[in-house]
């Protein structure tokens, strides 16, 4: 699980402040600090009969203690043990578009702040499968497009057909449109056969692709 | 004995339907699919795919849930014997000696005798369990709510002892799970709590969300992270059946590995990692030539892992009959039952018999299958795991984003899952383990439940709540638990242990 201590012991001083003992104890004081505050509001009761906020309130000062702690050891800690926090944001950031992204606009909806429109799973499915694939710097556009509409399609048969799961697979104009005048699971079937088709379409006639799929 | 062969009757007549077979065997072979992937824990494969389960009726749903989870555990061990990237912590000494096997071209073998020795230890766990059962269930039906709360403490203490990391982040974890667990809705008024007058938190955290970012979107992240360093896989995985001097040589270590993993596993806590690692240690001891563990012995494949799957599947026994799970796939497990309208505890067996009968008799059909199916098909794993990561996460991203939306068709929960990935890649970068989060989180709800009516039972006297034998007695062997995770010798131990890791 945490197998990389070698390489992220540096050889000079870390910083107190970019440690990771003292940002997690942080971290750990700050949310014990969250939950106190919200519960000083409720109703503490006595102890034959503790209220609400009893719990709420014994585990905040237990996790404040537990946190302050690790934040206490993160200080004193000596240097050549201490380490550096070191988060990759770019690999972050374009998988949380792309989850966000299916979130938003899958069925659509009010957000409070925003409100979207339905998309359905075979915009969305593209989409996703596309922007998670840049997260990784290895990212090829000609593996990743066929591979885009080929897994569409492959969870619009398993999802959708066989375990028929309910997910709204297509805008919401077309959609309507499509259920006047055929079933729409007729024309989801027709979505992902044309997309299989399109994903070895793709797979063949874009170069360099052939043959070393599972180098 | 004629009402345990009813009840395994029972089972088989719930189990032995067209569907319900069939429920099993995609459960085992998608939990295989998806637990071979490296990099991916039984943990993260059962989070991954819970949401394929919700739309059969609860039978069938917690049949296939089994399947899963055989499914994934022994897709863990394929990879830890083939790539030596043990998926989770219970497979971590099947690496050492399988993959030494595999390098000398009996991969075959090691996985072979794998399946085997869970196939026996597995069957002879579900016996275990089908004799337990009852008789513990009825037991805890006499407990009281103070003993209750007591078993869970002592459950959540082994569960951040045996957790890896520090201790004291373990414990962080837990306590954070477990204010979690409050969020929500008061169980007694009914008015909010926590929610800082959100809507959305009203309904409090959902496990399956909760899970599914922490070990499958976090889990992709930390993937990323490192940069693509697939080894090697051989091509040649040799003969699958072992010879007749290998089982000679694994009949003694299976047979200890599922008598020692049965009886670790009833205990709370993480029993099949604890018993995987006991059984090598007893097999080195016992060995006539305890030099070549480490370099292929046989043994040292056939005990861990016959060891590591009765455990896995007695640690089903606290969950069923006391309702407590005592690992952070259990607590999954019993998320999904209770979505079935199925509550984990000792009323499980008298409500709903059929049920209960047929998840048991699902499992030794489970391991069965594992034998029968997963051994042929071991060269499509062996090329599962040469498919490169980056043709592999953006398909779990997908699945992951429907699974979750078809749990409740709320475009609200993808956003939530994509939040608690990012947590729990934070969390990791940290060294914040994340299973204790997901059992308190599990367990927080009647953590408060059981202490405010223990208290109210004894009319607010601690002295009274805490004087009762049985809770004191189990509170006492949890301050047990946690204190000698602190001395000296057994930290040390624990350190080991997670450097292996």
């Amino acid at each position: 699980m945490t197998s990389e201590p070698m390489d992220i012991r540096r050889q000079d001083t870390v910083p107190c402040y970019a440690r990771i003992n003292v940002i997690g104890g942080a971290v750990m004081v700050f949310i014990a600090g969250l939950v106190w505050c919200g519960a000083i509001t409720l109703d503490l009761g006595t102890i034959a009969d503790f209220g609400a906020g009893a719990m709420p309130a014994a585990l905040s000062i237990i996790l404040a203690a537990a946190g302050g702690v690790v934040l206490i050891l993160g200080f004193i800690q000596r240097d050549e043990e201490a380490e550096r926090v070191e988060f990759a944001v770019a690999p972050v950031a374009i998988l949380a578009i792309a989850i966000a992204m299916f979130g938003f606009f899958v069925r659509g909806g009010d957000f409070g702040l925003v409100s979207t429109p339905q998309l359905g799973l075979m915009v969305v499915g593209p989409l996703t499968v596309f922007i998670a694939g840049c997260a990784t710097p290895e990212m090829r556009v000609r593996e990743l497009l066929p591979m885009s509409f080929g897994l569409t399609a492959m969870v619009l048969l398993v999802f959708c057909d066989i375990l028929s799961v309910t997910i709204p697979v297509f805008p919401k104009l077309i959609q309507d449109t499509v259920s006047s005048s055929f079933g729409l699971d007729v024309a989801m079937r027709g979505v992902y056969l044309a997309y299989g088709a399109l994903a070895a379409t793709l797979h063949v006639a874009l170069p360099g692709v052939g043959g070393n799929r599972r180098d | 004995m004629t009402d345990l062969f009813d009840h395994l009757l029972l089972g088989f007549s719930v189990v032995l339907s067209v569907q319900n077979i069939l429920l099993c065997l995609v459960g085992c072979l998608v939990g295989t699919l998806i637990g071979v992937l490296p990099g991916i824990g039984p943990l993260a494969t059962i989070a991954i795919l819970m949401p394929l389960t919700y739309n059969s009726e609860p039978a069938g749903a917690l049949i296939m849930l089994a399947g899963i989870y055989y499914g994934s555990q022994y897709g863990g061990s394929t990879t830890a014997i083939l790539v030596n990237m043990p998926g989770e912590s219970s497979s971590v000494v099947t690496a050492l000696d399988g993959h030494a096997m595999a390098r000398q071209g009996k991969a075959g073998k090691a996985l072979g005798i794998a399946a085997i020795g869970s196939f026996i230890a597995g069957t002879f766990a579900t016996l275990v369990i089908a004799t337990l059962a009852i008789p513990l269930s009825k037991m805890a039906l006499s407990f009281t709510a103070g003993d209750y709360f007591a078993l869970m403490v002592l459950g959540l203490s082994l569960a951040i002892v045996v957790a890896g990391g520090s201790l004291l982040k373990a414990f962080c974890m837990l306590i954070i799970g477990v204010i979690m667990a409050l969020v929500g809705a008061n169980p007694v008024t009914g008015e909010p709590r926590l929610t800082f007058g959100s809507d959305v938190l009203y309904d409090g955290f959902d496990v399956a969300i909760v899970a599914m970012g922490l070990f499958g979107i976090a889990e992709i992240l930390r993937n990323l992270d490192s940069p693509e360093g697939r080894p090697f896989v051989r091509d040649a995985v040799g003969g699958l059946l072992p010879t007749r001097e290998d089982m000679r040589k694994s009949a003694g270590a299976i047979t200890r590995g599922s008598l020692l993993g049965s009886v670790i596993g009833i205990i709370p806590g993480n029993g099949a990692t604890l018993s995987s690692f006991v059984s090598y240690a007893m097999e080195k001891w016992v060995a006539r030539r305890p030099e070549e563990f480490g370099r292929g012995a046989i043994q040292g494949v056939a005990g861990p892992e016959s060891a590591n799957n009765a455990a896995a599947q007695t640690t089903f026994i606290p969950l069923l009959t006391l309702g407590l799970p005592s690992t952070a796939t259990m607590a999954l497990v019993g998320g999904a039952m209770t979505l079935h309208g199925v509550i984990p505890g000792p009323r499980v067996i008298s409500q709903h018999p059929d049920l209960f009968w047929g998840m048991i008799t699902s499992m030794w059909i489970g391991n069965l299958m594992l034998v029968i199916i997963n051994l042929p098909l071991i060269g499509i794993w062996v090329k599962f795991l040469k498919v490169p990561y980056r043709h592999l996460f953006p398909m779990i991203v997908l699945i992951c984003c429907v699974g979750i939306y078809s749990i409740n068709s709320q475009p609200f929960d993808v956003l939530l899952v994509g939040i608690f990935g990012i947590i729990g890649y934070g969390l990791h970068k940290l060294r914040f383990e994340p299973a204790p989060l997901l059992l308190g989180l599990v367990l927080g709800g009647m953590l408060e439940d059981n202490l405010r009516r223990g208290l109210i039972l004894s009319g607010g006297d601690i002295g009274v709540f805490l004087g009762a034998p049985l809770t004191l007695a189990l509170l006492t062997a949890a301050v047990i638990v946690v204190g000698s995770a602190l001395s000296p010798s057994i930290a040390r131990k624990r350190q080991q242990l997670q450097e292996e890791d």
